[in-house]
This record gives structure tokens, sequence and C-alpha cells, in this order.
């Protein structure tokens, strides 16, 4: 074999990353890590019990029943978790960063929610958005720096 | 992207004072903000009916009722973050850690520098059993692709060996080689870029 400049990067992720995350943007973009008590995804109408390392996609609805928890690691490595009696939609995801292709958009329809930002939030931090029926939180910025609007 | 993912993360947590029935709506959100493991706050905009709020310090919270703009925000103490939403930030997975090494020329020989983290990378698989772990080769875009995609499968199933002979669980592993098609930091072709390598 011809001898050329070659160089390699590795890096090895403890805990769930997704592998190619630039290559394959319509499948997983996120994995179940944590969950208590009983907890469904609703994908296209099939309610699927949820399991420690269960898939999800965009578009799936999240749902714990009043003695359930689940946590979810997204292909971004942000973290995002509900308690007792909730539901929520992962309603966009996209993370192509040599595209520069970043976007997340969450529902909480009912219950509690806990985010834990990842690249998304260090990148594009605008590109991040929560909806709930009474209000939206968008994040702003990355360091402590206080502006109140009113 | 920078090899360096070290950030200042936001968390931010958000509890609908939900009815004990599932079909009315929320009648209004409690929303806090807190700080990450390594102690730092985000800053989130929570807006509502036209109205903003702008929460940016450590256990800061706001509250909102439906069809009104967010209250001012206010500092809640410690055990009222528990007591608020215990079992939310109690399911919160930890997010993943993630370990870059380099390699001699041409070689899946690591550098003496990366080997030198081996310590450092069993400790990490220890403390956060039980783990998943990605190990995925990256190139530059210099060179033959195919040769780029064995190189880097190489380098990645060599690391992969490495961890095995310290007794990880090799069923653990998933490795992929992205060869140079994805590499780290986003260059045109045959481009030598000192952080994909």
């Amino acid at each position: 074999m011809k001898r050329i400049p070659l160089t390699a990067l590795l890096f090895a992720t403890f805990a769930v990353l997704m592998p190619g995350f630039a290559a394959a943007s319509q499948d997983t973009i996120g994995i179940v890590r944590n969950l208590v008590g009983e907890a469904t995804v609703t994908r296209g109408g099939e309610v699927i019990p949820a399991a420690v390392g269960t898939k999800l996609l965009v578009g799936d609805t999240l749902m714990t029943a009043s003695n359930g928890s689940m946590g979810i690691i997204l292909r971004d490595n942000s973290t995002l978790s509900i308690g007792p009696g909730s539901s929520l939609v992962i309603r966009n995801f996209v993370f192509s960063p040599a595209e520069g292709q970043l976007d997340l958009l969450v529902r909480l329809s009912r219950g509690t929610m806990a985010y834990l930002s990842g690249l998304i939030g260090k990148l594009a931090p605008e590109s991040a958005r929560f909806e709930t029926p009474v209000a939206s939180i968008g994040i702003r910025g990355t360091r402590f720096a206080v502006k109140l609007d009113e | 992207m920078s090899k360096s993912v070290a950030s200042c993360f936001a968390i931010l947590l958000l509890a609908t004072a939900c009815a004990s029935t599932q079909k009315p709506p929320p009648r209004g959100a409690f929303i806090l903000l807190l700080p990450d493991d390594q102690g730092k706050t985000g800053s989130i905009a929570v807006s509502s009916s036209g109205g903003e709020q702008v929460l940016s310090a450590p256990r800061q919270a706001v509250r909102v009722s439906a069809g009104t703009p967010p209250g001012k925000p206010f500092d809640i103490p410690e055990e009222e973050v528990r007591a608020q939403a215990g079992p939310a930030l109690d399911a919160l997975p930890k997010p993943p850690v993630r370990f870059i090494l380099y390699f001699k020329h041409d070689s899946d020989e690591l550098t003496r520098e990366s080997l030198a983290r081996l310590p450092e990378m069993m400790r990490t698989i220890r403390e956060r059993a039980p783990v998943d772990l990605s190990v995925v080769g990256h190139t530059d875009t210099v060179g033959d692709k195919p040769y780029n995609y064995q190189l880097s499968l190489k380098r990645a199933r060599a690391v992969a060996a490495l961890l095995a002979t310290k007794g990880v669980d090799s069923s653990l592993f998933d490795i992929t080689s992205h060869g140079k098609d994805n590499p780290l930091v986003p260059t045109g072709d045959q481009v030598s870029e000192p952080r994909n390598r």
C-alpha cells in the first residue's frame, strides 16, 4: 500500500453516544438510560413499554405513570428526564454540526421535566426550545449574565 | 467543533402544576434554573403572553399562571428544589464523558500521552458502571478514503482491545470508524487538520 500521511483521532464515550452523528440524521436521536416504575414511548400511535436501552426517534412521546420516571440521553450529549405523571414529545431534533444544522424542540404537556444541555446548547443555544401549555423556555447564552426583560 | 467539550451547562427544570385528572390543561408552570455538576449556571428565558423573564443565577425560579406573563424571578432554597422536582432530577442521566486519544503516525499505536490516560479511563469506567462505550475513529481529510477508513477502524479496535485486556467487558463496545467523511473539525478535502488527528 502506498505510503500517505495519515492521522486519526479516536474518542471513546463512556455512557451513551450514538455513532454516526452527522451521517445518520434520520434514525436514532437518543436512548433511554434511566427508568423507574411504569413508562412508555408512543410512536405513530403505537405504545411501547419503555426499557433501559430503548432507542428514540423524532416525534416520540414519552409518558410516565404516577409511580414512574425516565431519563434519556440525546445524541448531542444533552440529558433530559421526566418525573411522575408526565408527558413529553420530542418534536424536533437535528444534530449535524458539520453542516451547522442544530435544532431541539421539546413540548412538555404535563408533569415535570429536567434538562441538562449538551452540544446544541453550547454551539447554538438559541436552537434549543421548550414549550409548555402555559409558557415557553429558551436557552440564552451559557454564562453568568443577568439581563432582565419585562 | 473544538476538541474541548468543557462548557457551561444550563440545567432547567420545569414543572407544570397538574391537576389530579389528566384532562384539564396545566394551570401554571414553575421553572427553575440549576447549576451543573461543575457548579456553573447557564441562562434561560421564560416567555408567555407577551412577557419574558430571564433566569441566570443558581436556584432562581419563576412561576407562570396560564394566560399571564411570567412573574418576577425569585431564589429558592435547596430543600425546595428537591420538593419540587426530586424524582425528575434523580432520573436525569449523567452526561457522557469523552476521551480523545491520539496515535503515532500511520500506526494503531497510541501516543505516549494518550496511553498515559489509560488509568484515568479505567477509573471513569469503574465509577460510572454500568456503562456503554462508543469507540469512534476519525481521521483528517489527507489521503485515500478507504485507507483512512480502515486505519481509523484498526485504531478503534486497538483501543477496545487495550481496554479489554484491563478487564472491560468487550460486549459493551460499539466500535465505529468515521474515516475522513466525518472529521471532528470540518475541513475541505486533503486538508491537514491537527484537531482531527
